[in-house]
């Protein structure tokens, strides 16, 4: 049990100390035995295997996923599988993949991808489910198909202890309700209710969400920015890709600066945080959350 | 006279206390029964956001009706407005650009490009008429045809660059929501800018509406004159869309209802019509915010297209207009059998080209061997259900132009497809299954009820063979507003829909792809014992009887097949493919003239046109690929377009 353990951790230490260099996924690749060539469907599974410390030989939508989920960094070599409700199979076909990592989400795929490789079709997101949870199992279940079961356990190890790290530094917070949102334009959010990813992350924290009202697949889409009036005593966290030019109306308008949150200075915003993700994009949120807080007054 | 005008204005005093009525409830519920506000934070949402959205209402409605006034009188033409001579599809193409390529650029910039591109619409429209003398329904069916195709270009420019849904789902909507004066402050900008040429216009265009020979007589620059009215109008309706983005219907009711309750020279419709605009539009966003739960989401300006769209089908038989006799398509005098030869030589290597072409990492590719095998079941599905979508649609275009003797009738145009998808929804909203049955009787049925429908409005008297197409395009208008209040609750249903829109094959498997083709053989087959009917039929009824055939059940049979196969081909690519319309008029236009001829010809040049779409969609923007009914519509919409210039 030791050894196997501590090798992964080992390996694990080396491949930080490489990250950067463009070697890590070649030496990931070479490293074990069982190392299979991995296409993800999914952006969750991407993240996953990543963080498991396999580069996937093919994904979906990456330049969007460069952007809009930044974390786990994708190297230039993976191929590009073009858009997520329009997989290109062929690109999939010339990646030659060992296995495929999908969800529910494109089960009208299943079919598709099975002519080219082997499917694990894995599910985070469900209605009346912990995503927290479901993403801890999908680390276990990836890691257990990629022979990486060490690195999954070490994985949800770590998100644990990071995140109570971040609860013990933010229990000051917890006076105040959070309301998770995202920028549509100046006029306009949607907001991740409690079968968000986010929610749920907020509540390992210690935290309470804001948002009373319902939620359909983990967020309310295009809310008025007026809504915020109904919520004066929370904090609003802003998840990006906020576009361009929005936070620049923001700060012009009159309304948003004279809302009790903006006014109070309790106003913090993250950056792109992909709110589909697995357990890398829970601890990017709680990290960025956490360091975005640090310094702020709580009262 | 005074009189008159006064009792007309009666239902709008009524309408604008309901309207207040709304908004005064909307206050109380986020103010409180007293309507007073109780502390700052009520203070700043009355008067930061529930003012402003009301003065927005109104001055948008305001601009918008002044906007249809200006835009009629200028082309002598009561059924132009922004939404239907493409100005604000043009304007939202022209912003999507900018925020691609520009994303920095502000309030004012945003403007000008939003005016560059209703403009440019507009401009476009002209030009394709103006060998028709501007001729008011072949303007607005040209225009609702470019706007189709602009949003398509629109829908195709934001998923190209990965991104989607949020940002369109808002803009598109034209969601009132406000928390500042910054956009009311715009459009009232606009309006004030552009109150004096339009006072000054008023005179001289109504002196043009007494007909043109007596405005030369007065020395009038008829020509500067509607120029000016077109620009004014132009930019009034931009500026509503840059800052709130897409109201449809507006300007066409604002008009069109001043005028039925009096208003009658040019002066008054200019007058009046901003005022009955803002009432409508300051009415259909209190509705709106009443609506419960999940509803009140709706953005306002999906819900004027519900409101306005039965209006114009209303209005189409009662307007004045003369309609203009359709001129006889041009038909080659090429044999059938060697038009057949050169078609089935072509169709052989789209199917080909299909298969065996393509990109990889490595540049373009031509699979020959194991490479082909290998390809081969990825492939053949989607080339099999894009060319079953696209002889469907030729043969159902067949139907419909032959038994309406309207050369430019097709499911599409007709509000067939878009039927299908409404009916599409209602299946998905009703029952949680969606299998295939489930959602192919819905979409059949949605399909058969417009059609029968369109049909009715055929035989109707007063109802001309372009204004028969273009009641077919508004219930399109209809049907598709309709969907986007359902996309715009954002469920798992709504993306399930949007994906059914855009017409993706990408997942179409072996299975799908069977049902298809056996779907297209066994509603195509009993089309070769029909061509009698598709001769007789439009000779009318003695000669129908004469020949011993019953006019009900043949009429009735074709309805249906046509219905039947238009809802399966939508299923495939989607409502808005134009291949329906395109490929019956190529088939004719090529020397296929009779009714079996024609029906053949029209689903083999569909089944092409269709595969090559496919193939392009899949490689043009590689390894990305575009949903094919988008695809199509752009090649489809253009084809269209020029159609009706050179007719």
């Amino acid at each position: 049990m030791n050894g196997p353990h501590s090798f992964g951790l080992t390996r694990r230490a080396l491949l930080a100390s490489l990250a950067g260099t463009g070697l890590a996924g070649s030496l990931g690749a070479r490293a074990g035995a069982a190392d299979l060539r991995v296409a993800a469907i999914d952006w969750a599974m991407l993240e996953t295997a990543l963080a498991l410390g396999v580069t996937p030989v093919a994904a979906t939508e990456l330049k969007l996923f460069r952007r809009a989920a930044v974390e786990p960094a994708v190297p230039a070599a993976v191929a590009d599988l073009g858009l997520r409700g329009e997989i290109n199979a062929e690109m999939l076909l010339y990646a030659r993949p060992d296995l495929i990592l999908s969800s529910p989400w494109y089960e009208k795929y299943r079919a598709q991808l099975e002519r080219v490789a082997p499917v694990e079709s894995v599910s985070i997101y469900e209605s009346g489910r912990s995503p927290y949870a479901a993403a801890e199992a999908a680390s276990r279940a990836v890691g257990a198909r990629l022979s990486r079961a060490a690195e999954a356990e070490a994985l949800v190890a770590r998100a644990d202890a990071d995140l109570a790290v971040a609860r013990s530094r933010l229990v000051s917070f917890a006076t105040r309700p959070f309301l998770v949102a995202n920028f549509g334009d100046a006029r306009h959010f949607r907001v991740f209710g409690a079968d968000s990813m986010f929610v749920d992350v907020l509540a390992r924290l210690g935290l309470r969400s804001a948002w009373a009202g319902g939620s359909a697949y983990g967020a309310v889409a295009s809310v008025g920015l007026e809504a915020l009036a109904a919520m004066p005593e929370a904090w609003i966290v802003i998840v990006g890709p906020t576009p361009p030019g929005v936070r620049a109306s923001l700060d012009g308008s009159a309304f948003w600066r004279a809302m009790p949150q903006v006014a109070g200075g309790r106003v913090v915003d993250l950056g792109p945080v992909n709110p589909f993700g697995a357990l890398p994009a829970a601890l990017r949120f709680a990290r960025l959350l956490g360091e975005a807080l640090a310094g702020r007054d709580h009262a | 006279m005074r009189e008159a005008v006064l009792r007309g204005w009666a239902p709008w005093l009524l309408l604008g206390l309901v309207a207040g009525a709304l908004w005064a409830a909307t206050l109380g519920a986020h103010l409180g029964a007293g309507l007073r506000p109780s502390s700052e934070l009520d203070r700043l949402l009355l008067l930061h956001s529930l003012l402003p959205r009301a003065a927005t209402a109104l001055l948008a409605g305001a601009a918008l009706g002044l906007a249809g006034a200006l835009l009629q009188s200028a082309l002598d033409n009561p059924l132009a407005e922004p939404a239907t001579l493409g100005v604000s599809a043009g304007a939202q193409l022209a912003l999507t650009l900018t925020a691609l390529l520009a994303p920095g650029l502000g309030g004012l910039g945003r403007e000008a490009a939003a005016f560059a591109g209703g403009a440019g619409a507009v401009a476009a429209v002209l030009a394709l008429t103006w060998r028709r003398g501007l001729d008011p329904v072949s303007v607005v069916l040209t225009g609702m045809i470019v706007a189709m195709v602009a949003s398509s270009l629109s829908a195709a420019l934001i998923l190209s660059q990965g991104e989607y849904l949020f940002a369109l789902l808002i803009w598109g909507g034209g969601s009132l929501s406000q928390q500042s004066w910054a956009p009311a402050g715009a459009i009232a900008a606009a309006l004030a800018l552009a109150a004096l040429p339009a006072a000054l216009l008023a005179r001289p265009l109504g002196v043009i509406a007494t007909g043109d020979s007596g405005a030369r007589g007065l020395g009038a620059p008829v020509a500067a004159i509607r120029l000016l009215a077109l620009g004014v109008g132009v930019a009034l309706a931009t500026t509503v869309a840059a800052e709130v983005g897409l109201i449809a219907f507006v300007g066409l009711a604002g008009p069109a209802l001043a005028r039925l309750s009096g208003a009658r020279t040019t002066k008054t419709v200019l007058l009046a019509s901003p005022a009955v605009g803002a009432v409508l539009l300051w009415l259909a966003d209190g509705a709106v915010q009443s609506l419960p739960g999940g509803f009140s989401q709706i953005p306002t300006g999906a819900a004027t297209a519900l409101l306005g769209a039965p209006l114009m089908l209303w209005l189409l038989p009662r307007l004045k207009m003369a309609d203009r006799p359709q001129r006889p398509v041009r038909a080659s005098s090429r044999p059938a059998d060697r038009t057949f030869t050169v078609l089935l030589a072509l169709a052989a290597v789209a199917l080909l080209a299909a298969v065996a072409l393509g990109r990889s990492p490595d540049g373009w590719h031509v699979a020959v061997g194991t490479d082909f095998v290998e390809l081969w079941p990825f492939r053949w599905p989607r080339t099999a259900a894009a060319a079953a979508a696209g002889a469907m649609l030729g043969a159902a275009g067949v139907i419909v132009q032959r038994m309406t003797g309207n050369p430019l009738a097709s499911p599409e145009v007709l509000g067939v497809s878009a039927g299908a998808g409404l009916g599409l929804a209602a299946a998905m909203l009703l029952s949680a299954d969606t299998a295939l049955p489930l959602r192919f009787a819905g979409s059949a049925g949605g399909a058969l009820a417009a059609l029968v429908l369109m049909l009715a409005m055929s035989g109707a008297r007063g109802v001309g063979a372009e204004r028969f197409l273009l009641a077919g395009a508004t219930l399109s208008a209809l049907c598709l507003a309709a969907l986007n209040a359902v996309i715009a609750t954002a469920s798992a249903r709504a993306f399930a829909l949007l994906g059914w829109i855009s017409g993706s094959t990408s997942a179409i498997g072996p299975d799908e792809a069977l049902i298809a083709c056996a779907a297209a053989a066994a509603l195509t087959l009993p089309l070769a014992f029909v061509g009698r009917w598709l001769d007789v039929l439009p000779l009318g009824t003695p000669v129908a009887r004469s020949l011993g055939l019953g006019l009900r059940p043949a009429r009735l049979a074709l309805t249906a097949l046509a219905a039947l196969l238009a809802a399966a081909a939508s299923l495939i690519v989607g409502p808005l493919s134009f291949v329906g319309l395109v490929a019956p008029h190529a088939a004719y236009a090529s020397g296929l003239t009779r009714p079996t001829a024609h029906l053949s010809g029209g689903a083999l040049i569909g089944a092409i046109l269709m595969v090559a779409a496919d193939l392009l969609a899949r490689t043009v923007i590689f390894p990305y690929q575009l949903p094919l009914g988008l695809f199509a519509s752009l090649v489809g919409g253009a084809y269209l377009a020029l159609l009706l210039r050179t007719r």
